[in-house]
Order: structure tokens, then sequence, then C-alpha cells
């Protein structure tokens, strides 16, 4: 069985709360065993006492003045109104030995009565007699039952209270620690960690919020020193491209060049057009890993899908394929980068357009249960299932046949990732692709 | 025209004033902000190309420099990092334009003519061709004043070609020019050969000329 996840202070509540009760219960059962057992020790010393008296009452007096001799019945009792305490004494078989304590039932005017009884036999006048003295045995149950109830109110008292303490004891002592967390929880970038210490009074606390500073300033430098760098090689790798570029657009400008020339200096061109978008691609997602771009704006996703399609649809066109647009007539804004969610619709579509020679391009937006849903489907050469698992790695191409550099689904998955948007991909080889993005 | 190329670059800013010169453009270079703000306050410049990236001075101080002594001055931004918050910034700041490393010389050249025209807008804003007119305020084809349906791409490349007259276009210029910086990596593919057939299917209707030539291997020249 795996146990849900639970915070510091409810655990420890928890624990609290069990121990506590592991505790009561003991009590309960402990406190009215205990309780009974010193009350019949002590019922029992009385009864000897008694006995004692007896016995002695019964030599100085003699046996006759309580039991009459002539008698059919050689026994005498006696009981007090109450019926708490009897005596009796009666003859019973020479050479019987009786002495023993023990619970008994006698029945009394009629009443049947629990009694905690000492039997004892005595040798008088050649006769043997057995006298037995009786405690009512009730009163110890009642004792015993309100000391029961009495305890357990007592307990529970006592231990909501300790538990309340000890909670809010604990909160207080967490509280630390909370707002520790809470800042954590409220960085989802290290520019932005407050790096105000927190104030407690425990030495653990200050210790691990002086070690999440040091590691946040680190982390923070690095992705300055990161976005530093990128910037730096990305400027460093640009310039010399547009050099490049330049020198070869003036060279074909000039139109003295032979036609194989004019051809081999088209090819360099475009060669340098790659390295271009390889380095804007990178430098586009070393951007969204240092998350430079805002998510604020408010972006009309069906709106969004339209100005794609509109700068798309040519390519459709020009490839003969049909557009099928399901788009919901339900508005769906999110808070996001539309240049970004741009791009990701484009790449997913440019991509569809690119891998599908004969068919068509579908293109939904829907509601589903409170989530949105944008499914772009294409009739193409479609992707292999062991490949799928790594279509959104950096430079691993499903399709060698065509070249591409394998980076426009890496920067989509980067972008949808930080957008928070699902991506699910339904594929198999010549039968299509299906791109599935769930927004949150 | 004359025009300031503030760029550290030597090597890009010497052929960027070779190319600018050929189409009868003066141009000036500065290779440091400070030669820069120097040559703004003496001469006044009707373009300012800028990279803003500069070593020793921050360019977006020395937009708002220019502005004082050259209030007429267009600006066109040139940047490596394609910086989105510089991007914003240059625009707020009177940047009329903004062109990321690396770009072409030829769209470099649009750029600033497309700036002229919107500047002295409607005495050359119709460039004829036959009996063809190419109005580049109101973005519409006429032939003998009837009007020519053109897809928002095919007027684009059209005009392109156009204002391009006589001079050789390559896939890939054509490419940039309609699709902009959108991370294409597929221009080997035949899309503008599909949409140079749709206009001259378009123009073939009201005139048989051979307007836009095909270069084998190459690209295309609006031929007049």
């Amino acid at each position: 069985m795996k146990l849900p996840k639970l915070k510091l202070k409810s655990q420890l509540a928890i624990f609290n709360a069990f121990s506590k009760a592991l505790i009561v219960t003991l009590l309960l059962f402990l406190i009215p065993w205990l309780v009974s057992k010193i009350s019949i020790n002590e019922t029992d010393e009385v009864l000897i006492q008694k006995l004692d008296q007896v016995i002695e009452l019964v030599d100085s007096l003699g046996m006759e003045s309580y039991i009459d001799m002539d008698a059919e019945f050689q026994a005498f009792g006696s009981y007090n109104i109450l019926k708490e305490e009897y005596i009796s004494i009666e003859q019973i078989n020479p050479d019987t030995i009786i002495n023993e304590i023990q619970f008994s039932q006698r029945i009394i005017e009629d009443e049947l009565v629990d009694y905690r009884v000492l039997s004892y036999s005595i040798e008088e006048n050649k006769n043997n007699y057995v006298i037995e003295i009786g405690k009512s045995i009730s009163t110890i149950y009642q004792f015993e039952q309100n000391l029961k109830r009495l305890a357990f109110i007592f307990l529970i008292i006592i231990i909501s209270l300790t538990f309340i303490f000890d909670l809010s004891f604990i909160q207080y002592l967490l509280l630390p620690f909370e707002r520790i967390v809470k800042k954590l929880k409220l960085t989802n970038h290290p520019s932005s960690f407050n790096y105000t210490p927190i104030k407690t009074s425990t030495s653990d606390f200050v210790y691990l919020d002086e070690t999440i500073h040091i590691l946040m300033r680190k982390i923070e430098a690095a992705f300055n020193d990161e976005r530093d760098y990128i910037s730096n090689v990305s400027h460093e790798l640009l310039t010399p491209v547009s050099i490049i570029q330049s020198k070869l657009d003036n060279i074909l400008h000039d139109s003295e060049l032979s036609e194989t020339d004019m051809i081999k200096i088209f090819e360099s061109k475009k060669t340098l057009r790659r390295l271009t978008n390889l380095v804007r691609t990178l430098l586009m997602m070393s951007r969204i890993e240092n998350e430079e771009y805002i998510l604020t704006e408010k972006v009309d996703i069906n709106k969004t899908l339209r100005n794609v399609i509109e700068e798309i649809e040519d390519k459709i066109e020009a490839k003969e394929l049909q557009l099928i647009l399901e788009l919901s007539p339900l508005n769906f804004i999110v808070g996001g980068n539309e240049n970004l969610l741009f791009t990701l619709f484009y790449n997913f579509i440019n991509n569809a357009i690119r891998y599908t020679d004969i068919g068509y391009i579908k293109i939904e937006s829907f509601k589903q249960n409170d989530s949105f849903t944008v499914k772009i489907s294409d009739t193409g050469i479609g992707i292999q299932k062991e490949k799928i698992p790594d279509i959104f790695s950096r430079f691993k191409n499903s399709n060698e046949t065509k070249d591409s550099y394998g980076l426009g689904l890496a920067l989509s998955k980067k972008i949808c990732d930080y957008h928070k948007i699902d991506v699910d991909v339904i594929s198999e080889s010549t039968k299509g692709s299906v791109f599935i993005l769930n927004f949150p | 025209m004359r025009i300031l190329i503030v760029e550290d670059e030597k090597s890009l800013s010497s052929e960027i004033k070779q190319f600018l010169e050929k189409e009868e453009y003066n141009c000036d270079l500065a290779y440091t902000g400070t030669e820069a703000s120097e040559l703004i306050a003496i001469n006044p410049y009707d373009f300012i190309l800028l990279d803003i990236g500069l070593p020793d001075y921050n360019g977006l101080d020395l937009i708002k420099e220019a502005k004082e002594y050259n209030s007429e001055a267009y600006f066109i931004v040139i940047t490596a990092r394609g910086e989105l918050e510089d991007k914003i910034k240059g625009f707020d700041l009177g940047a009329d334009d903004y062109l990321p490393k690396p770009f072409s010389l030829l769209e470099l050249l649009s750029r600033i003519q497309a700036i002229t025209r919107r500047k002295f807008g409607h005495l050359s804003s119709i460039i004829t061709f036959g009996e063809f007119a190419l109005d580049t305020t109101k973005k519409h084809l006429q032939f003998d004043n009837n009007h020519i349906d053109l897809t928002k791409k095919e007027y684009k490349l059209l005009s392109y070609l156009v204002l391009n007259k006589n001079r050789v276009l390559d896939r890939l210029q054509l490419t940039e020019h309609i699709w902009g910086e959108f991370f294409e990596d597929d221009f080997d593919s035949n899309y503008i050969d599909v949409h140079i057939k749709n206009i001259r299917k378009k123009l073939s209707i009201h005139d048989n000329s051979n307007w836009i030539k095909t270069i084998r291997g190459i690209g295309y020249k609006f031929e007049i």
C-alpha cells in the first residue's frame, strides 16, 4: 500500500494522536484492573481481621452462645440491614478443613447477593464448625465503575489538552520551516527568489535556510552566466555568418559570374541559412530554458491557429493537400507568449505538411472535461513506433531521408513544457501522425 | 540619400557600404559609438543603420542622442542577439525597422526603400510595367484599370520582384521575404515555384510577355 504524502506537521500530529490514544487505551484497561486488585486485597484483609474477632468472641463466650446445641440445625447467622456483611457459623463434618477466600453468591431474604466470602473451619467441643464471613462486593463494583468513568473523562480531557498544546507547539516550531517551503514554492526562477532570511530560533532551520540561499545564488549565477554565454556565443556566431552572407550577396550581385559559379554561391548561401536557423533555434531554446519569455500575454488559441493557417495555407495548396479545419466555436484564451505559441503551432503544422504528400491536414480545437485541446492530424508517412519516444530529443530525426536538424520538435516540446501544455503523439508508420496538445 | 552605418565589424560594414553605394546611396561608416555620436552631431542623415551591440556604447542611448541632432533621420536597428526586449525598446525609441543578423543585403535595401516610399508616399507608389500598374500603397495590381486578384503572398512576391527589377533574386531571398524569420528549414521546396507559376498564369491572361524569368538553379528575375 502506498501512503499518501503528508506534511511534516500533519505527520507529527498524527503520530502524537496515535501515541496518546495508545496510552489512553492502556490506562483504561490497566487502572480498573489495578484498582479492583487493590480493593479485593483490602477486603480480604478486613475479612481476616473480622474472622480473628469472631474467633476471639467464640473462644471467650463459647460456641453455645451462638449455636443452640439442641437445635436440629446446628447453625448461626447474622447480617446487617443493608446485607453488606454477614456472618454464619455452621457445624460440618469432622476432619474437613476449610480455609479459603472466594467470590460466592448467597441468597439472603430472597435476594441474590455477590459476596467475597472467607470460610474458615475451627474445632470446638469436639465438633467441627465453619465460620463464614462475607462482604458484599457490589460496592466494589460500583466503585470500580465510577473510577473507570472518571478516569476515562479525566484522561480524555488531559489528552485533548496536551494534544492541542503539542499541536500548536509543533506548528509554532515548524513555522520557519513552512516559510522556507513557501519561499521555494513561490520561486519559479532563481532570479525571483526572496533572499530575506527566515526568522527562527531553531539552528537547523537557520542552517537549512542559509544553505538554500547559497545554492540559490549559485544557481542564479549559473543561469546568468549561461544566458550571457548563449547571448555572446550567438552574437559571435551570427556576426561572422552575417559577414559571409553579405559578401556572398555582393558577389551574386555582380552578374559577371558564370552560371555554375552563381549556383555554387547560392548553395553556400543555403548552407549558411541552415547554420543561421540552427543558431537561432538553439538561442530560442536556451531563452525558453532561461525563462526569458513573458507568459502573461492573453493569447486567443483559435485566433493564433487561424493566423498560422493563413501564413501556411499556400503550402497546403501547393502540395494539393486538403485542409480540414474544425475549430471550437468557444474562444479559448490562455496566459502565454503569443510568439512562442505561434511558433509552436507553426512547427507542428509545417511538419505535418512536410511529411504528407497525399491526403489531408486536419486541425481541430475543442473543449473536453474543462481542458482545451488542439489536435493536428495528417495522412503522411507517420513515425515508427520505436522512434516515437525520441522525436522530441535534440538532433534525433525520425526520418533520415529528409534533411532536417531534428530541432523543430525539440523546440516545440520546450515551448509546450514552458506553457505546461501536455503533448501526446499517436502515429503509425505510413498511416500518418496525430499530435494532441492539451492545455492546462 | 545619405546613410550612416554604425557597425563595429569593419568587414560587414564595408560590404554594406559597397552594396548600398551601387544603389546610389551615400554611405558614412562609424565603427564605434563615439565615432557615430560625433558624425551624427555634424552631418544630417536620412538613414542611420545601427548595430545595437556596440562595444563602447549602448545602442539605445545612441538612438536617443541622434533623435536630438537628426530628428529627420530614419533608424534601422541591426542586432545579433535578437533580444525581444531590445526590439520593443528599439521601436519605442523610434527605430523604424529592425533586422536580425544575418540579413540579406537585398532585404536591407528593400526595407530602406519601403521606409522611403512611406516617407514620400504618393510620389512613387505606382510602378508600371506594360499595361500593368502595381500600387505599393494600396497593395494591389491593375491591368488597364481592371483589378487583378492576387493572394497576399503572391502580391508580396510580385512586388518584391518588381521593386528589384532586372536583378536576380534567389529562392532564399524570396523565401525570407515572404515567410520572414520563421524557423524555415525546407526552403529547398518548390513553394516559391508554385507561387511564381500562379502569378505567371494570372499575368498571362492579360499580357503574354514573359515578365518573370527563371534563373536555373537559383531563382527568378523580373525583366522590364
